[in-house]
């Protein structure tokens, strides 16, 4: 009991904490600039390049700008931006996160597992230091994006290339739409033999025949969620759907994994 | 009527055998496993990146041996530390282990400070590169350690509570993992001496 007290008066120690920490904004893009340091042309121009990049390499570059870690170290605001927005492809972990913030004009470039062989911290401190930090101490961000994004491609070009089909992309979605209506129909008949057999099974020995052809027409209307095409429209729709938000209209990270590789660095 | 007791009764037990937490808890102690592996992996890369930044550290700083024979002494004790699957279960070997690299830690920062002192070892590139590698590990040791204090929660929740408890006393047996607790000291910054 005692402990449980203690506990919980940890517990109410640390909420004011974690409240505190600095917010993990959504994902919006390839760049996602909150801190307002890139200027349009410049975030249009970038955001095509990774597009571009993703279609190749099927590795995934995100840049995030915020005004303020709000006194977080970096490292650690970092990895749970990462965390999150899961950047990279599931199983590949090729996700890299370039980070910066403004005020605390920190930067930190955090690297996927899957791409810690290419990207060493050696490699992205590299980038940092020699590419990115000598522009941004000019004031030019524009520049200094752009190099720290070119050398981060060029860093990593080749390391993974991609699938013709995304491993993202849900089961149903990757079949024509002919082909999960079969099944689906196949589903439906195993269900109905199913349901008729048990009602056979229960009902034998009363009284035989009349009671079996009413259960039966009580097992086909007693099912109102599968009415034959209506369910199926339902699959291909959401197929659609996901396939649509991962190659277009949303943006979303895969399920890349991080470990905590990459580099950190001020200006 | 019969029939549907008896399908009641095995559904009864299939849900206990389901419910009372065998499988959960054996995820939860691989998933620490898995967890700690990690840990380990992180605190090798470190240990295999000291001879390297002593090297280098040395060229410049040559009157700061004592700080550099604590860093190597540091790590060899680190290699005397037996490291395996056992270290998990024994509160005493973690300890040793926890003791051994935290004073690997606070030895590298040592160092690390001292090194403020020579500008022209701190403007050396193959100097800095180290530097990054080793603020990776430092990182890469604070994601597994805390990811492993994570699994390890979840673990010693999941054998702890009802019905799971029951299980584990009468089948599984398992201990209750040790965290990783914060270094006595480390709340307060290394100083800098001139």
């Amino acid at each position: 009991m005692k402990k449980a007290a203690a506990s919980l008066f940890v517990l109410l120690l640390l909420l004011p904490l974690r409240a505190k920490a600095a917010e993990i904004p959504a994902l919006r893009g390839y760049v996602n600039d909150y801190g307002n340091m890139i200027s349009p042309a410049v975030e249009a121009g970038l955001a095509e390049k990774l597009k571009k990049f993703e279609e190749t390499d099927s590795t995934q570059l995100v840049v995030l700008t915020v005004p303020s870690l709000e006194g977080d170290p970096v490292e650690e605001y970092s990895i749970r931006v990462a965390e999150r927005w899961k950047i990279g492809q599931r199983g590949k972990d090729n996700g890299i996160l370039f980070l910066v913030s403004r005020e605390d004009r920190k930067l930190r470039i955090e690297v996927g597992r899957g791409l810690e062989g290419k990207l060493t911290d050696l490699t992205a401190g590299r980038i940092l230091d020699l590419v990115v930090k000598p522009k941004f101490k000019a004031g030019d961000f524009d520049g200094g994006f752009t190099a720290g994004v070119s050398a981060l491609i060029d860093a990593t070009r080749g390391e993974f290339t991609a699938d013709r089909k995304a491993p993202s992309v849900p089961f149903a979605a990757g079949m024509p739409p002919w082909l999960a209506l079969l099944i689906l129909l196949g589903f439906f008949v195993l269900f109905a033999a199913m349901a008729r057999s048990r009602s056979r099974h229960t009902e034998t020995g009363r009284n035989g025949l009349r009671r079996r052809g009413a259960r039966r027409d009580g097992t086909w209307g007693g099912y109102p969620p599968f009415p034959g095409g209506d369910y199926g429209g339902g699959w291909s729709t959401r197929g659609d759907g996901d396939s649509g938000s991962d190659s277009g209209g949303g943006f979303s990270g895969g399920g890349g994994g991080f470990g905590g590789g990459g580099a950190s660095g001020d200006w | 009527m019969v029939k549907s007791f008896r399908f009641m009764l095995l559904g009864m037990v299939l849900w206990l055998v389901a419910g009372c937490g065998y499988n959960v808890m054996q995820q939860n102690e691989e998933a620490v496993k898995a967890a700690w592996g990690d840990v380990e992996a992180a605190y090798q890369r470190r240990n295999d990146l000291i001879p390297n930044l002593v090297e280098t550290v040395k060229a410049y700083a040559k009157f700061e041996q004592d700080t550099l024979t604590q860093v190597i002494e540091a790590r060899a004790k680190v290699g005397t530390v037996q490291m395996s699957k056992d270290v998990l279960d024994d509160p005493k070997k973690f300890e040793a282990f926890q003791a051994a690299q935290n004073s690997m830690s606070s030895a590298l920062s040592r160092l690390l400070v001292v090194v403020e002192k020579y500008p022209e070892l701190k403007a050396n590139q193959s100097f800095m590169d180290l530097q990054h590698q080793l603020e990776g590990t430092e990182n890469r040791i604070n994601v597994a350690r805390s990811r492993y204090n994570k699994a390890v929660e979840t673990f010693n929740g999941s054998i702890r509570t009802f019905p799971n408890n029951l299980t584990n006393r009468f089948l599984l047996q398992l201990k209750l993992k040790e965290p990783f607790k914060a270094a006595p000291g480390a709340e307060k910054a290394p100083q800098v001496k001139f």
